[in-house]
């Protein structure tokens, strides 16, 4: 019989719950603690432009032990994340266009928005971290980059689609921790979510365009 | 008022498992108050198909014919419920009268024959996650402690669960790629942990949830609420269940607490 697959629980303990959830919970600790405060310190271009944003860089720089930070805190929780990440995708057999609700879409999009960042954090962190590193030359890069058309929508999609699989991401973590059950509460954080992406956004958005409209060094 | 003259039926019909499946339309005379199961029987009595040709009757399973059993279980115009709930006034009045109601076999259960299914793999999870209150023994252990009316709220739903299949026939993670069990057996795990005497199996059903093809493969896309028939809350009994089954995994994580 064409068993479509057998679905049947397994006996064999190797089991992927762990995997699933350290997958889950560093995506907010440390990375979503991470990318606030990325956006907290970009956003230091309002104060006075490319100065005050260059004086903080340089600060962070004298920070100790920054590169194994980088490595540890950022770069291997956001690798693990990704690649399993890529395992997940293609697990799902999308059906949005047949159950259209609004959950089954933002499960979709959490798919397609993981796929786009995958993308954009590789060039992002290739371009701004790996190929340059000296403050002014980043900037000066990033400047460009954003003076661009083309590229500055680039950006644009990745940043949102970034902010959306975080604040969606945000969502579904309180499920999976059991931090909301009810529906009351799944409602309440819902609509949270719904802001806090929207907000994030707006301000991501505000510092690309505050540097794609400073004059370029 | 609906009143046409027949009721136009599409079926996807497939003679044996392995067949390929293929499409056949049916036009029964339209009677007031039928239900995809009376139409279905309109055909066995007499199988003519649109064209006029005398054919096999459409296979199909039901029992109760009240919503219980969830034996009659498919897919009209696309949407997983129970034939025999499914009014064919009610299907006229909604997709209209032209409508032409397609019958397809569930997706994520092998097909038998016709709209005929194999839902086997719904009655073997529940095995698994012991879905029931252990009382056999060599003796008797009377009558146990009382639900709370606060618990016996939330949890009687959860006992009209008919394991139809619904649920598991919406929700994207359960394919033939995953192993997930799906979240009728993991809502029944929080059912039967919370009865007193249940209880006492507790760490057995959770275990169980925490290997491969457990809970963890839920990605809540939700479907499986907005179609479940009998408005069982599945979000909520899995994230109820997301965070017993962390306690537990922790717990064994830390100190192989078995
Ligand atoms: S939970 Fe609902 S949809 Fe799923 S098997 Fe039970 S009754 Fe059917
Ligand atoms: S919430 Fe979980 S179980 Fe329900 S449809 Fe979504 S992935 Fe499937
Ligand atoms: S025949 Fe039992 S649910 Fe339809």
């Amino acid at each position: 019989m064409n068993r479509e697959g057998d679905r049947v629980l397994s006996n064999k303990n190797n089991s992927n719950f762990m995997i699933r959830r350290l997958h889950s919970l560093i995506a907010v600790i440390p990375v979503g603690i991470f990318v606030c405060v990325h956006m907290l310190l970009n956003s230091s271009v309002f104060i006075s432009g490319n100065e005050s944003y260059l004086a903080l860089i340089n600060f962070m720089k004298t920070a100790p032990f920054v590169v194994i930070l980088e490595v540890v805190v950022i770069a291997i929780p956001i690798i693990f994340h990704g690649l399993y990440g890529i395992y997940i995708v293609y697990l799902a057999k999308n059906n949005a266009l047949k159950y259209t609700y609004y959950r089954n879409w933002a499960f979709y999009l959490q798919r397609i928005t993981a796929l786009i960042v995958l993308v954009f954090l590789i060039w992002h962190v290739w371009v701004l971290r790996l190929s340059t590193h000296e403050p002014q030359l980043v900037i000066n890069t990033l400047a460009g980059l954003l003076h661009n058309p083309v590229t500055f929508a680039l950006y644009i999609i990745g940043v949102v689609a970034s902010m959306y699989h975080f604040a969606n991401g945000l969502f579904t973590f309180c499920i999976t921790w059991g931090i909301c059950v009810g529906d009351r509460s799944q409602k309440v954080f819902a609509t949270v979510a719904g802001a806090f992406f929207v907000l994030i956004s707006l301000f991501a958005i505000a510092i690309l365009v505050k540097i794609s409209i400073m004059p370029l060094a | 008022m609906v009143n046409p003259q027949f009721i136009h039926l599409k079926v996807k019909r497939r003679s044996n498992p392995t067949a390929a499946p293929y499409w056949e339309e049916f036009k029964v005379p339209y009677q007031p108050n039928m239900n995809v199961v009376s139409v279905l029987m309109e055909i066995r009595k007499n199988p003519i198909n649109a064209k006029g040709e005398k054919v096999d009757p459409v296979v199909w399973e039901c029992n109760c014919l009240e919503e219980v059993c969830g034996a009659c279980t498919m897919l009209i115009n696309g949407v997983p419920r129970q034939s025999c709930s499914a009014l064919t006034d009610k299907l006229l009045e909604q997709y209209g009268e032209n409508n032409v109601i397609t019958l397809e076999p569930l997706t994520k259960f092998p097909v038998i024959r016709d709209l005929m299914i194999d839902r086997q793999l719904m009655f073997d999870n529940l095995k698994k996650v012991k879905a029931w209150v252990p009382v056999d023994g060599s003796w008797a252990i009377g009558r146990g402690p009382r639900l709370a009316d606060k618990v016996h709220q939330w949890a009687y739903p959860i006992s009209r669960c008919m394991t139809c299949g619904c649920c598991m026939e919406a929700c994207p993670n359960v394919n033939s790629k995953s192993k997930f069990i799906g979240p009728a057996a993991v809502a029944q795990v929080r059912l039967f942990n919370a009865h007193p005497i249940g209880a006492m199996h507790k760490d057995m059903r959770l275990e169980q949830l925490v290997k491969k093809g457990g809970i963890q493969e839920c990605g809540n896309a939700q479907n499986c609420k907005r179609v479940c028939p009998k408005n069982i809350n599945l979000t909520a009994h899995l994230a109820a269940m997301n965070r017993q089954t962390n306690g537990y995994g922790f717990r064994q994580f830390l100190m192989g607490d078995k």
